[in-house]
C-alpha cells in the first residue's frame, strides 16, 4: 500500500509540469539597431605645396568610397551623421568643395567650406543625413570627389610650424541589423 | 494547434540547451545496470542484465544558466528589446552558457564472469553535446554598436563554444578486490559524426581617436574555428538531404573521426555502513581528419579611412584608395581556412561521493540466485536507507565546472527504489531531483527528472534533464 501511494506521487509529481503562456510574437517586435563609426578620407598638404602651384585651382581628385555603397551598408543604413574638421595653418585663404558622387559620377551631395588663413579656429561641420538630407545620398555615394582652391597668394609662408591643410572627416551611422 | 508548438518551443529552448551531463540521481543507484556506465567500480551484484536497445538508457539535459525562455518571451508586456537588453545583452556574464546534451544507449550488457568477482559490462551509446558561452561583446557590438565607445575593447575572446556528435563503443571490467573495494575500468573506442569548436579566441576591436583622421578602429584577433564532418552534413542538407542518414550512420560507426578514451572508477566500504566511491570519465581523445575545414582570422590592423598625404599621393592619382585600404587590411588581417588534422579531447568528468546507509537489510545473507539482486556475499547487502553527498565536475571551455549534490535513497523491498537529490550547481540552487527504479518480474525500469521545483513553469527554468531506461533481467543464476 504505501508503495503504491509513493508511486502515484511519484507520477504525479513528473505529471505536474506545466508552462506559463509564452508569447513568441514578440520576437518580430526585435530591432537590432547599432550605432556604428569610422573615419572616411584624411587629406593632408604642406604648405610648400600651395605655393609650388600656380593659380587658384590647387587639388581637385575623385577618390573611390564603395563603404557607403556595399550592399552591407546601404541596405541598412537608416540615418548619421558626417563630420568634417579642416586645420588650416597656412597663410593660405581657401575654399574647398566635397562632392558625394553616384557610380555615373552625378553629383548627389555637394558641401562648401570657407577656410581663413591662420591662425584661424579648426573648421568643424556636421552634416545629418536621413534626419536632415536624404539618407539616398549616402546609400548611393560611390566616390567623393575634393576640389581645394586657394584664395591666397603663391609666395607666403606662415609663421606657425610645419604649416599645413589639412582635411579630417567621419561618419556615424545607424544601422537596422533587424 | 499553435499552442502546441509554443509548447514545444518552450520545452525545446527551456531545457534542450542544459547544463552538462551531471547525472546525480542516476549515480551510484545501485541497482540501476546504467549506473555502472557513470562508475565502472560500482559496487554490483548483478548476475547479468541486457538492456532494451534504444530503450535501456536515454537521457536529455540542457541548461541556461544567464537566462530562462520565460525571462525573454512571458506575455507580461513587457518592451521586447528592453528584455532582451536587460536580462540577455547586460543581464548576462560570459560564464554564462547555453548547453545541453543527449545520451541514447544504442546496446547495453553485462554479465558475470567465470570468477564471480569480476563483471563484464559492454555495449554501445550514442551520444552529443553542445556549449556555447555568452558571447558578451559580439552582442553588445552587434546591439550598440562602436558608436560613442572611445577606448573601450569589445573582447574578442568572449567567442567560445563547442558541439560534438559520436558513438561509444566501450567494453567495461568491474572487479571485486575484496569485500570493501570495488575497482572498474572501461575502455572506449569514440566513432565521432562532427564537432566543432572555437574556445583559444584572442583579440580585441576598438575605436580610438585617429593620429591623423578623427578616429581609429584597430582590430587585433586570433580566432579559430575548427571543425570536422560539417561539410558533407551542410552539403547534403543543401542538396539532397535523403544522404543525411547515411553519412551519419557512416561515420558514427567507424568510418568517421575516431578516439579512443577510459573511464575510471571505485567503491570502497569505509566501515559496513559508510561507502566512499569515485568515477573519472572519458578520459579521452578524437583525432579529427575526416572532412576538416578550419577557419581562422588572424592579424591587427588600425584604420582611420582613406588617406592621402599630398605630394607623395600625386604620384598615384589613378590609384584606387578604397581597394588598397580594404587590400591592406585583408592582408594585415588575413581570414583563412585549412584542412589540417587536429586532435581535440573528450569532456572529461569526475564523480565522487560518501553515503552513509543505514535501517533494514534488505538481503542478509541470502543464500540464492534467485533475483539478480541477490547475493551470497554480505557485502552486497543493501540497507533501506542511504543518505550522502556527492560532487561533480567536468572540464569545460571556461574551465571546470562543479555540482554539490546531497541525497536520500530509499528502497522498498527489492521491488522498488527511490532517490531524491539537492543540488547546487552554477544553473541552480534549488534543484531537486527524484528517481525511481522500479523491479517488475524480469523487467527494470527507471525514470529520473530533475529540478523539478522548476517544472511549475517549465519555461522558467534555468535547467532540466530526464532520463528513463528499460532493461531485462535474467531470473536465474549465470
Amino acid at each position: 500500500m504505501k508503495n503504491k501511494i509513493l508511486l502515484s506521487a511519484f507520477f504525479v509529481i513528473a505529471f505536474y509540469s506545466c508552462i506559463e503562456r509564452q508569447n513568441f510574437d514578440q520576437y518580430d517586435d526585435l530591432e537590432i539597431i547599432p550605432t556604428v563609426e569610422a573615419s572616411i578620407l584624411y587629406i593632408e598638404s604642406p604648405e610648400r605645396l600651395l605655393n609650388e602651384i600656380p593659380g587658384q585651382d590647387f587639388y581637385s581628385q575623385d577618390y573611390n568610397f564603395d563603404g557607403f555603397s556595399e550592399d552591407v551598408f546601404s541596405e541598412r543604413v537608416l540615418d548619421g551623421f558626417i563630420f568634417y574638421e579642416i586645420e588650416n595653418t597656412t597663410s593660405k585663404e581657401m575654399e574647398a568643395t566635397v562632392e558625394f558622387l553616384d557610380e555615373g559620377g552625378n553629383t548627389l551631395d555637394t558641401q562648401y567650406f570657407h577656410i581663413d588663413p591662420a591662425p584661424t579656429p579648426l573648421v568643424q561641420l556636421q552634416v545629418a543625413y536621413g534626419t536632415g538630407r536624404s539618407i539616398e545620398i549616402i546609400k548611393n555615394t560611390s566616390s567623393i570627389k575634393v576640389s581645394v582652391r586657394n584664395l591666397g597668394d603663391n609666395s607666403s609662408v606662415s609663421s606657425l610650424p610645419d604649416p599645413k591643410i589639412i582635411f579630417r572627416s567621419s561618419g556615424k551611422f545607424r544601422l537596422r541589423l533587424k | 494547434m499553435k499552442q502546441g508548438k509554443q509548447v514545444l518551443l518552450s520545452c525545446l529552448l527551456g531545457s534542450i540547451f542544459v547544463t552538462a551531463q551531471n547525472k546525480q540521481i542516476l549515480y551510484d543507484f545501485t541497482e540501476i545496470p546504467q549506473a555502472l556506465m557513470i562508475n565502472p567500480g560500482m559496487s554490483t551484484d548483478f548476475q547479468w542484465y541486457a538492456g532494451i536497445p534504444v530503450l535501456s538508457g536515454i537521457s536529455l539535459q540542457a541548461g541556461s544558466s544567464g537566462l530562462t525562455v520565460n525571462d525573454l518571451f512571458a506575455d507580461d508586456g513587457v518592451d521586447f528589446n528592453v528584455k532582451v537588453r536587460e536580462q540577455a545583452i547586460y543581464g548576462m556574464d560570459i560564464r554564462d552558457e547555453l548547453s545541453g546534451a543527449y545520451q541514447v544507449e544504442l546496446l547495453n550488457g553485462g554479465f558475470r564472469g567465470r570468477n564471480r568477482d569480476n563483471f563484464y559490462s559492454f555495449g554501445i551509446y550514442n551520444e552529443g553535446d553542445a556549449i556555447g558561452y555568452w558571447f558578451k561583446d559580439y552582442a553588445i557590438l552587434a546591439f550598440e554598436g562602436n558608436a560613442d565607445q572611445l577606448g573601450r575593447r569589445f573582447d574578442l575572446g568572449h567567442l567560445k563554444t563547442r558541439g560534438e556528435m559520436l558513438n561509444v563503443f566501450h567494453f567495461g571490467i568491474n572487479k571485486r578486490v575484496n569485500g570493501a573495494l570495488t575497482l572498474g575500468g572501461r575502455a572506449k573506442i569514440y566513432s565521432s559524426a562532427f564537432n566543432f569548436s572555437s574556445t583559444n579566441n584572442k583579440g580585441y576591436f576598438v575605436t580610438n581617436e585617429g593620429q591623423n583622421n578623427l578616429l581609429a578602429n584597430t582590430i587585433d584577433a586570433d580566432l579559430e574555428l575548427r571543425s570536422s564532418g560539417l561539410n558533407e552534413i551542410e552539403d547534403a542538407l543543401d542538396n539532397d538531404s535523403s544522404l543525411l542518414p547515411g553519412i551519419l550512420t557512416r561515420r558514427l560507426f567507424f568510418g568517421g573521426d575516431l578516439g579512443l578514451g577510459i573511464d575510471l572508477g571505485f567503491t570502497y566500504k569505509l566501515n559496513k555502513q559508510t561507502v566512499l566511491t569515485g568515477s573519472l570519465l572519458d578520459l579521452g581523445f578524437i583525432y579529427s581528419s575526416t572532412d576538416v575545414k578550419n577557419y581562422t582570422v588572424k592579424g591587427s590592423a588600425t584604420v582611420e579611412g582613406v588617406e592621402v598625404i599630398l605630394p607623395d599621393a600625386f604620384s598615384s592619382t589613378n590609384d584606387d584608395f578604397w581597394q588598397n585600404l580594404v587590400d591592406e587590411v585583408e592582408a594585415l588581417v588575413p581570414y583563412g581556412t585549412n584542412s589540417n588534422s587536429y586532435i581535440y579531447f573528450r569532456p572529461t568528468k569526475l564523480f565522487g561521493s560518501i553515503r552513509y546507509n543505514w535501517g533494514e537489510a534488505s538481503n542478509p545473507n541470502m543464500d540464492c540466485d534467485c533475483n539478480y539482486m541477490v547475493s551470497k556475499r554480505k557485502d552486497y547487502t543493501k540497507y533501506a536507507n542511504g543518505a550522502g553527498g556527492q560532487l561533480y565536475m567536468i572540464n569545460r571551455p571556461r574551465g571546470p565546472q562543479a555540482a554539490l549534490t546531497a541525497f536520500y535513497m530509499r528502497r522498498f523491498g527489492r521491488a522498488m527504489a527511490l532517490k531524491t537529490t539537492y543540488t547546487v550547481d552554477k544553473f541552480s540552487w534549488s534543484n531537486i531531483g527524484l528517481g525511481l527504479n522500479l523491479q517488475v518480474g524480469p523487467v527494470n525500469i527507471h525514470v529520473m527528472a530533475d529540478n523539478l521545483l522548476a517544472y511549475g513553469n517549465l519555461a522558467d527554468s534555468h535547467y532540466s534533464s530526464f532520463q528513463l531506461g528499460l532493461n531485462i533481467i535474467s531470473w536465474g543464476a549465470k
